[in-house]
């Protein structure tokens, strides 16, 4: 398939790359009180990884997911597990989520063990469905 | 064997001393009260199932077997395969069969005894088959497996109607069962499924086969599994059950004409073989159908000739194996024709063999002679029919001329074996355990009254009227030496007469072709070509004519059904539902796209079109969540499989619809569509309960800090199945990594 090189699509998504894992990044955080969410922003970052795999190979693609595929799945896991155990600690069951504020500056920032689930969910989609789309495209001649 | 040829691997201390723990378990059982005693904790509490053992006079007997038994055949067992590479795993298997028996025996709750009697078979399978490269071994093994795996089946189906018909039965109320349970038909069937599991395990006729076949094993695993031990696990049920169905009228019969059956064909078949342990399994079958007569026996003195034969048989059969281990050991074969006068080699096995013989033959001070009494004794108390007394006759002889043809004709008359070996007596290993069963034989013979309270607590717990005076083990027996006698010279013989014996029995090679193995065999290939048959019909190798197949059963079976369905009124479009238009019509024309594209990358756009479509539709219907899903999974999907499906040949041409092929799918896609429209149009005039979601809205502010409830609900109502979830997404990437094992596309192409 690259046996073509476009200049004009290479350039493009140099740029679209990074603006996608924003807009990933993005989808994560408001996912609580607005559309979005870990899974969503998960898809967003696959896409963002398959386009960079077409034109800049899947070895590079993969190099980008950091710790590899499988690990990044396996971490998103773990830290998705491990959001539940901090409430445990106060007798409550696994997995309810602890809430609690932290001021910055003048405003205040509410922050909670659900941020980290949802992280968790994201981390563990993407590396899973990242590597498979890449193992995909890996196996064309 | 040549066993030599593995390489030597120096044996562990734990293999060289494995024979001490039977051993050590053995004043344990010794100091175990008579008395039926019992021990349970609750285990599967919703099921009713219990840890329940309990031990008593019956059990205490099997217990010493597997003891006393299991610690020669430890200690055998490294001398026999010594330096074999897997030694240390036979040891092992054996320890662990040792433990399964322990515990079959001491179980109390019938489900617990059908979970070791599992455990023994699963190990039997894997002792069997021990010389896993032999083609034979394995076969054997599996015949085994399937033939008492069948018989495990069948105790479960009679245990779970049993334990319908009489909740929370164990063992133990066997003795006291209400007569107003025995009656019941489903008790009845389930007892009957039972005696079918354990005729399977003491291989009674038509089940029998797998034993002489499973003489593929080692040696030590013969004579411990297929003499003493395992199968007569299928014996000790039917013992236990013998008590409480003694009064149905079928059960004695049944017990009587399976064990003459199997007796008289383990009996007849034992002259047809030529191979020293083959012969001795043979007479094992018809020794365990002769232990089936007598628990049919209906008098108190059967019980006791039940126990004694098990104690005698156990004695007896166990060495015989071990001395054709030792000739095959020193000699590499176990064929009699080539082997006479093994005595002056072997001197210590000779006497084994002879020690044992005796006791087989049922001559005087042995065990044998004293459960020959009793069983004779047994016999003359109750009217037992003349086949039943002729078959006991028959079997008897040729019990006789095996013992002699074991004890006699390899040790004596000149010497011969198989040339270039210089056969010699194996280490202590190879020659005390055996002997010291055998000796144990003769001791209890010379005293009947060392093993007379074992054998009447154990017998009592089948005939609990069972009193001393009714049966010592030593009176009268001057009375019927001439019964006796007349067995001894008839045995004698046959004995001499065991070559002219084996040519007139060959002339019945005829049953071989329409016996039960022959049965199985045919069973087991028909299984295999009709599977052959029915894969080919149905495996069409095209996931297109899958697909069609699929979806044309779907729909035919839920057509009739359709019909009946209730559509709400037609509501009118509002204007405000333009988004949901667009999104409609985007979908139908990708569809169609779909259907006119004639390549793949078209048929891909097409797909992927419908998907937009119906995300447009999810957005203009307030779910915009679902909708942004949609679109992201939509677009991954048309670029990965469009960059992927490349390496497949296209199939350029006529789009999916075209020919009679295309009409046909084409129809049943339409049907389907209509129908699942269909389904769901008639879904959205029920009723909507809207309970949960009125309770997520109102609790997802103040409980989880969330205005958007689908993602609250995922990461906090509902997380510990998001966590299930995301795990289930990770194994799958797990489970497909190995299969897409191929090079990376490289920037700088091929």
């Amino acid at each position: 398939m690259n046996s073509a090189r476009s200049i004009l699509l290479e350039n493009t998504v140099s740029v679209l790359y990074w603006i996608m894992l924003g807009a990933a990044v993005w989808l994560l955080l408001r996912g609580h009180n607005a559309p979005g969410g870990g899974f969503v922003a998960a898809l967003v970052a696959v896409a963002a990884t398959v386009a960079h795999a077409l034109v800049a190979g899947t070895a590079a693609a993969r190099a980008r997911l950091l710790l590899g595929p499988l690990s990044l799945s396996a971490l998103g896991l773990a830290l998705a597990a491990a959001s539940g155990l901090p409430v445990l600690a106060s007798g409550q069951p696994f997995l309810t989520h602890w809430w609690g504020e932290l001021a910055v500056g003048a405003a205040t920032l509410k922050i909670s063990t659900v941020m980290l689930f949802d992280l968790g969910v994201a981390l563990c989609v993407w590396g899973a469905l990242g590597g498979f789309c890449l193992r995909l495209l890996g196996s064309t001649r | 064997m040549a066993h030599t040829a593995f390489p030597i691997a120096p044996q562990a201390l734990w293999l060289r001393w494995a024979w001490l723990l039977p051993l050590a378990l053995l004043p344990a059982v010794v100091a175990l009260p008579a008395e039926p005693a019992s021990w349970s904790v609750s285990w599967v509490a919703p099921l009713g199932i219990r840890l329940g053992f309990a031990v008593d006079g019956l059990a205490r007997l099997f217990l010493l077997l597997v003891c006393v038994v299991g610690a020669a055949v430890l200690a055998y067992t490294p001398g026999y395969l010594h330096g074999h590479a897997r030694l240390g795993q036979l040891v092992g298997l054996l320890i662990a069969f040792t433990l399964a028996m322990i515990g079959a025996i001491l179980a109390d709750d019938l489900l617990l005894l059908l979970l070791f009697w599992e455990a023994t078979s699963v190990l039997s399978f894997l002792l069997v088959g021990f010389e896993r490269d032999s083609p034979d071994s394995r076969e054997s093994a599996r015949q085994a497996l399937l033939v008492t795996g069948a018989g495990g089946l069948a105790l479960l189906a009679g245990f779970v109607l049993i334990l319908l018909a009489a909740p929370g039965l164990r063992l133990s109320d066997l003795a006291q069962l209400d007569p107003a349970v025995l009656v019941q038909p489903g008790f009845q069937a389930g007892v009957a499924l039972v005696l079918a599991g354990a005729m399977t395990k003491s291989a009674q006729f038509p089940f029998h086969f797998w034993l002489p076949g499973a003489m593929a094993a080692p040696t030590p695993v013969s004579a411990y599994l297929h003499s003493a031990t395992m199968v007569n696990l299928g014996v000790y049920v039917m013992a236990r059950f013998d008590e409480a169905m003694g009064a149905v009228a079928w059960w004695e019969g049944a017990l009587l004409s399976i064990g003459t059956l199997t007796a008289l064909w383990g009996a007849m078949q034992a002259p047809r073989e030529r191979d020293l342990k083959r012969i001795l399994a043979w007479s094992t079958v018809s020794a365990l159908g002769m232990l089936t007569v007598l628990i049919g026996l209906p008098n108190e003195l059967g019980a006791l000739a039940f126990v004694a034969f098990l104690l005698a048989h156990a004695l007896y059969k166990a060495p015989l194996f071990f001395v054709a281990g030792n000739i095959d050991h020193a000699t590499g074969t176990r064929l009699i024709d080539r082997l006479s006068g093994m005595r002056h080699a072997m001197p210590v096995t000779a006497l084994v063999a002879l020690l044992a013989g005796l006791s087989m033959a049922g001559l005087p001070v042995t065990v044998g002679f004293v459960a020959k009494n009793s069983m004779k004794a047994a016999k003359e108390v109750s009217d037992v029919l003349w086949v039943v007394e002729g078959a006991s006759l028959l079997v008897s002889t040729v019990g006789v001329a095996v013992a002699s043809v074991a004890a006699l004709r390899i040790f004596f008359g000149a010497p011969a074996h198989p040339a270039g070996r210089a056969p010699h007596e194996g280490s202590w290993r190879l020659t005390l355990p055996p002997l010291a069963l055998a000796a144990i034989g003769i001791a209890i013979g010379l005293f009947p009254a060392l093993a007379e309270p074992l054998l009447m607590d154990a017998a009592r717990l089948i005939s609990p009227t069972l009193t001393r005076a009714d049966a010592s083990l030593e009176t009268e027996w001057l009375l019927r030496l001439e019964s006796f006698a007349i067995v001894w010279v008839i045995g004698a013989f046959v004995y001499a007469g065991w070559n002219h014996l084996y040519r007139i029995l060959d002339r019945l090679r005829f049953l071989d072709r329409a016996g039960p193995a022959a049965t199985y065999g045919t069973v087991l290939h028909g299984l295999k070509h009709v599977a052959g048959v029915l894969a080919r019909a149905l495996q069409a190798r095209r996931l297109s004519r899958y697909l069609v197949a699929t979806v044309a059963a779907t729909v035919l079976l839920c057509l009739p059904w359709a019909f009946g369905l209730a559509f709400p009124p037609p509501v009118a479009i509002s204007v405000d539902a333009a988004g949901v238009l667009v999104g409609c019509a985007t979908a139908i024309l990708g569809a169609a796209l779909a259907v006119r594209a004639r390549d793949t990358l078209g048929r891909l756009l097409g797909a992927g079109a419908v998907g937009a479509g119906s995300a447009i539709v999810f957005l203009f219907r307030g779910a915009p969540d679902l909708a942004l899903t949609q679109l992201a999974v939509e677009t991954v999907f048309v670029v990965v499989a469009a960059v992927a499906l490349r390496r497949y040949r296209q199939r350029q041409g006529a789009g999916a619809g075209a020919g009679r092929a295309g009409a046909l799918r084409a129809g049943v896609a339409l049907v389907f569509g209509l129908l699942l429209g269909a389904v769901l149009l008639a879904l959205s005039g029920q009723p909507f309960d809207a309970a949960m979601a009125d309770y997520f809205l109102a609790q997802s502010v103040p409980h989880a800090h969330g205005r958007n409830v689908v993602n609250v609900i995922i990461v906090d109502f509902r997380a510990l199945d998001t966590l299930g979830e995301i795990a289930v997404v990770m194994l799958a990437a797990l489970a497909m990594w190995p299969l897409t094992r191929r090079p990376p596309i490289t920037r700088t192409s091929r």
